[in-house]
Order: structure tokens, then C-alpha cells, then sequence
């Protein structure tokens, strides 16, 4: 085949489209493209699309799985049910309050931990697996973890306060600090993924800029606001919107903590949805609940995509 | 050294400061797991003393014992193991498929379907929980490692074609084309040619796929209730009776559970950093 002829080649090539099965093994390069696209298309489908679909449906029916009855259409019910529902409310509230302390606690340790990061050391590689090690930690593990860490008797950290003479605390009984064990969790969790993504935008930071500013007699912190914070902003964002979205769907870490408690007052919306749907096999209810939670994250979208659009 | 900091002159350029602040850095994400290690190899008596003991005073590895014993442990290892590999595997060859699509062919709306596909990342998986519970049921895929290897597919999807669509468009056509010449078909060029070139791109994506699907715990948890097909994450759950909390085993099952991925993460940990920051997402 090498050494043929173009002319024969471009012949050889026309004869074997004639046939069938060479066509499906050389096709023309549209109808290619979508079969090498199918199968994400498929999966797509089939995880994604079909389900919210199905989601919607769902959320205006009747549908409970311990009766064993069909499922029957119920209009607006789950939803007008959902609005008397204190745990609702009060799930949603904790969700809304867990993603309003973690995103902006996570974006203000992670900037902190990527100025730190920054500084030139001789050896980087402690540095960065000190940033990749929180990230890979399974969150269920981190929940664990720090839920040792909480422990009103043997835990290290109320070890550590009365080292410094002050009284331990006992994390997990009151709503309060259980809740603030919680945020703190989730802040040390994702915070060094954030400082990852800043720690990648300031590298690409020109140091001219610094050294013309440091000419022109901008203080440190002059340059940090006026050089450092706008450049960065791009990846901030970004990293802000997956964040905030991975904040609503909270649920490892109360789960593995405190499974919700004491009471419900840990409880987050994707705790609700979960019991509901896994525990009271309430599938109508728990569709509801869903379709709350994607219009919060949408909602969440919308306004993050509004911000870039506006100041870009 | 010294023209090299020049971001960080003055203050911050003092040795001594710099090596608290790398102290601090290493400290603040090294110590929960090291705590973890330590409690893992202390004995119960040790662990109820008073003031508590920071390092282990008599290091023992019974609780290793107990955390294989008390429950199916390497099981759960195994589980979280197939089910990390098999979905690895699926997306990659997805999203080989798909990148290669994106970055090459001349397809209209090449970036809308790119975007439709990252859209899907920011899709809250959680909010599926109830379509994809009925779906997997209608199935009978509960309990088993599909029910699981699917949508741990599509988690990663969209990170992985990111990725491999960026390192695609780095290789030259040229060698895919003198291999079509030879007689390789457009596919074959594709897995003989560009996918080899193309490898530590695939490695990246397959590392993040990876630990994606080995940290997902709340699908884990609703769709294989079957303690034999527990995963790791939940597996580990399963430790804490309802009032006792037997945390030198559960720190030993952590500790077990960790060193696979910290592996992983010691040894690729410059390709994970390029990974995440050209497209990473996760939280």
C-alpha cells in the first residue's frame, strides 16, 4: 500500500466504499462524528436527561412504594405538602446557611492557603500533596475524621482548648456547635481545592506587573487589590460556581458527623431527599423535595453567570 | 534564590518565616490523616486515658485486626476497587470517542455540544436520586456495581472529554494522517495514533475519574443496601453501632482506606494539579 500510486490509491478507495462494511469502517467524516458522539449522547440520556424528565413527572404524583398502590396524579399536593413541612424548611434553611458560611470560608482559606503556597520553597512537593490530600479525601472519610477530631472527650481539638485553658465543648449536643463543627469540616475539605484552582491563577500572573507597581510606589496590599484580586478573578469564579453548587447538594459530611442530629437541626435538603426516597420509599415527596434543590442551584447559576456577564 | 522572589521580597522572603508558613501548609492538610494514623495504633486504654495521648505510647496493630474482622473490609476495598476501575475505564473510552469528535472532525455546533456537556457537570446529581433510584430498580440493577458504574460515568465525563479534547488538539495531524496512508482506518488512527500520544492526557483524566468514583458516597449508599456490595465510603459507616463508636477501628479502616488513593496522589501528584486546573471539577 505504501508504495502505490496516489492514483491507484484514490481507485482502491472508491471501490471499497461500495461495499458496506467498509463504509462503517471508513465513514465519512459527519456521520462519523456522531457515532464517535453516541455514546455520550446514550449516557447522557439515560442519567441525565430521562431523569429530569421523569423527576418533574414524578413530583406531581403519588407515589409511595411501602403502599404497593400505583401511582395516582396529585396536581400540586407534594408541593403544597412541602410548604407546611417544618423540616422543609428547616433542612433548606440549613442548607442555604452551610452554603452562605463554606463557599465564601472555603474562597477565604484557600486564598489564604494559595498565597502561602505561592512563596518560593526550595521543595514543592510537601506543599502541593498538603493541598491534593484534602481534596482526595473521600468526603464520608473527612466527616469521620473530624468527627473524631470533635469528640467531647478524647477529641484533639477540645484536647487542645483546655491545653489552653479553656473549657471543652460538647460539639455534638447543641444544634449551635454541631453545626459550627459541620461548617468547620466542610471549610477544611474544599478549601484546598480552591486554593489549587487560585494557586494555578497566580502562577500565570506576569511578575512584571508586581515589579512595574513596586516602581511606581504600590504598597503590598495596594498590589494585592489592584493586580493580584482582578487577575484572578476568572478562576475565582469558576471556582465559586461548582462550589456553591456542590455546597447545595450537601450530605456526606452532616450525614457522617451527626446524621442530622440532635434532632433534625443539622439536617441538610439533600439529607431530606434522601431519607424520603431511600427510608419512607416516598418517591413522589422526594421528587418534590428535588426539584426544589435544582431550582436553588439553578437559581445559583443564573445570578454567578449574570455577575460574569455584567462585569466582564 | 533571591531574584527569583521577587513577589515575595521584604517580609515574606525571610527564611525562617517562609519555613513556618510551609510548616503551617503541611500541618493544616497532613494532620487530620496523621491523627487518624495515630489513633489507628493505640489501645482502647490508651485512647479512654486522660489527658489524652498525642502519640501512641505502645503501638499496637490490633485494631488493623478488628477493622478486617469486625466487617467484610477487603470486600468493601474490592467493591470500591471494581466499581473505580470498571467506570474509569467506561468514561475514558467514552470520552476518547466523544474528544476526539470535538477536536478534530469538522462537526457544526462543535461548541455547543461542548458545552452541553460541561452544563451537565454542574448538574446536581443529588436531585436524580429519585429517577435514577426507580430506573436502576425497573433494571433490577440495585445492588449490583452497574448500578453504580453509570452515573460515576457521567460524573467524570465531562472533566475527562475537557481534558483529552485540549491534549487532541496538541498532536499534530500529520501522524494520524501518514497512518491513514498506511491503510489504518480513521478509528484505528485514533487508538494506534493519537490516544498513545496522547497518553499522559488520558492518564490525567483517568486519575480524576478515579478518585471521583472512589469518594462518591451518597449514590453508594441509597442504591446498594446489600452489605456484600457496600463500597467504601459506606462500608466504613457501618463501624459505629448505634451507640458505640469503636473509633481505633474505624480510625484503622480509615487509614486502610486512605493509603490506596494517597498512593496514587504521591505519585501523579504533578499531573493531578494540571488535570484539575485545566478543567477540574469537583468539590
Amino acid at each position: 500500500m505504501a508504495t502505490a500510486s496516489e492514483t491507484t490509491l484514490v481507485t482502491a478507495h472508491n471501490e471499497s466504499a461500495t461495499k458496506w462494511w467498509t463504509r462503517f469502517l471508513d465513514p465519512s467524516e459527519r456521520t462519523l462524528a456522531l457515532l464517535l458522539l453516541l455514546p455520550t449522547a446514550l449516557l447522557l440520556s439515560l442519567i441525565i436527561v430521562y431523569p429530569v424528565c421523569r423527576l418533574v413527572w414524578t413530583s406531581f404524583q403519588n407515589l409511595s412504594l411501602t403502599s404497593g398502590a400505583p401511582a395516582t396524579f396529585a396536581g400540586l399536593e407534594n408541593y403544597a405538602l412541602m410548604l407546611e413541612d417544618p423540616v422543609f424548611w428547616e433542612t433548606t434553611w440549613n442548607t442555604v446557611l452551610i452554603t452562605l458560611i463554606t463557599v465564601p470560608g472555603a474562597l477565604l482559606v484557600g486564598m489564604a492557603l494559595a498565597l502561602m503556597a505561592n512563596l518560593p520553597f526550595k521543595r514543592k512537593w510537601p506543599v502541593r500533596l498538603s493541598l491534593l490530600i484534602p481534596w482526595a479525601l473521600p468526603l464520608a472519610f473527612a466527616g469521620l475524621i473530624f468527627a473524631w477530631f470533635f469528640h467531647s472527650e478524647y477529641g484533639v481539638v477540645n484536647d487542645v482548648l483546655r491545653r489552653l485553658g479553656f473549657e471543652g465543648v460538647i460539639w455534638f449536643n447543641s444544634a449551635k456547635w454541631a453545626f459550627a463543627a459541620i461548617c468547620l469540616t466542610i471549610i477544611w475539605k474544599t478549601s484546598s481545592f480552591m486554593a489549587l484552582i487560585i494557586l494555578a491563577g497566580l502562577q500565570t500572573i506576569p511578575r512584571s506587573l508586581y515589579e512595574a507597581a513596586e516602581v511606581d510606589g504600590a504598597g503590598r496590599l495596594r498590589q494585592f487589590f489592584e493586580i493580584t484580586l482582578p487577575l484572578l478573578k476568572p478562576s475565582i469564579v469558576v471556582a465559586l460556581i461548582f462550589r456553591t453548587i456542590t455546597a447545595l447538594q450537601t450530605f456526606d459530611i452532616p450525614f457522617t458527623m451527626t446524621r442530622g442530629g440532635p434532632g433534625t437541626s443539622t439536617a441538610t435538603l439533600a439529607m431530606y431527599i434522601h431519607q424520603n426516597t431511600v427510608d419512607f420509599l416516598d418517591l413522589g415527596y422526594g421528587s418534590a423535595l428535588a426539584v426544589v434543590m435544582f431550582a436553588l442551584s439553578m437559581g445559583v447559576t443564573a445570578v454567578y453567570l449574570r455577575m460574569i456577564r455584567a462585569k466582564g | 534564590m533571591s531574584h527569583e522572589t521577587t513577589t515575595n521580597r521584604s517580609l515574606l522572603s525571610g527564611k525562617p518565616l517562609r519555613i513556618l508558613i510551609g510548616f503551617i501548609l503541611v500541618v493544616n492538610g497532613m494532620f487530620p490523616a496523621l491523627w487518624i494514623l495515630f489513633t489507628s495504633l493505640k489501645t482502647e486504654a490508651e485512647l479512654t486515658a486522660k489527658p489524652i495521648t498525642w502519640l501512641p505510647h505502645a503501638p499496637t496493630l490490633a485494631n488493623y485486626l478488628r477493622a478486617f474482622t469486625d466487617q467484610p473490609l477487603l470486600l468493601f476495598l474490592f467493591n470500591s476497587f471494581m466499581v473505580a476501575i470498571l467506570s474509569t475505564a467506561l468514561t475514558l473510552f467514552i470520552s476518547v470517542l466523544a474528544a476526539y469528535a470535538l477536536a478534530r472532525l469538522q462537526i457544526r455546533g462543535r461548541d455547543l455540544i461542548l458545552s452541553a456537556i460541561i452544563a451537565v457537570s454542574t448538574f446536581p446529581l443529588v436531585t436524580l436520586l429519585v429517577p435514577l433510584f426507580e430506573i436502576m430498580r425497573a433494571l433490577g440493577l440495585l445492588n449490583t456495581w452497574i448500578a453504580l458504574i453509570l452515573p460515576y460515568t457521567v460524573l467524570s465525563l465531562p472533566v475527562c472529554t475537557l481534558i483529552l479534547v485540549s491534549f487532541f488538539e496538541g498532536i499534530p495531524r500529520d501522524l494520524e494522517n501518514s497512518a491513514m496512508i498506511d491503510g489504518c482506518t480513521r478509528l484505528g488512527a485514533l487508538f494506534k495514533v493519537v490516544v498513545p500520544l496522547a497518553a499522559p492526557g488520558v492518564f490525567t483524566a483517568g486519575i480524576l475519574a478515579f478518585v471521583n468514583s472512589w469518594d462518591e458516597f451518597l449514590l453508594a449508599l441509597s442504591f446498594n443496601s446489600n452489605p456484600m456490595l457496600r463500597t467504601l465510603p459506606v462500608g466504613i459507616t457501618l463501624y459505629q453501632g448505634e451507640f458505640a463508636f469503636p473509633w481505633p477501628v474505624i480510625s484503622a479502616a480509615l487509614v486502610v482506606g486512605i493509603v490506596p488513593v494517597a498512593v496514587l496522589i504521591v505519585i501523579f501528584q504533578e499531573r493531578v494539579v494540571s488535570g484539575l486546573t485545566s478543567g477540574g471539577i469537583k468539590g
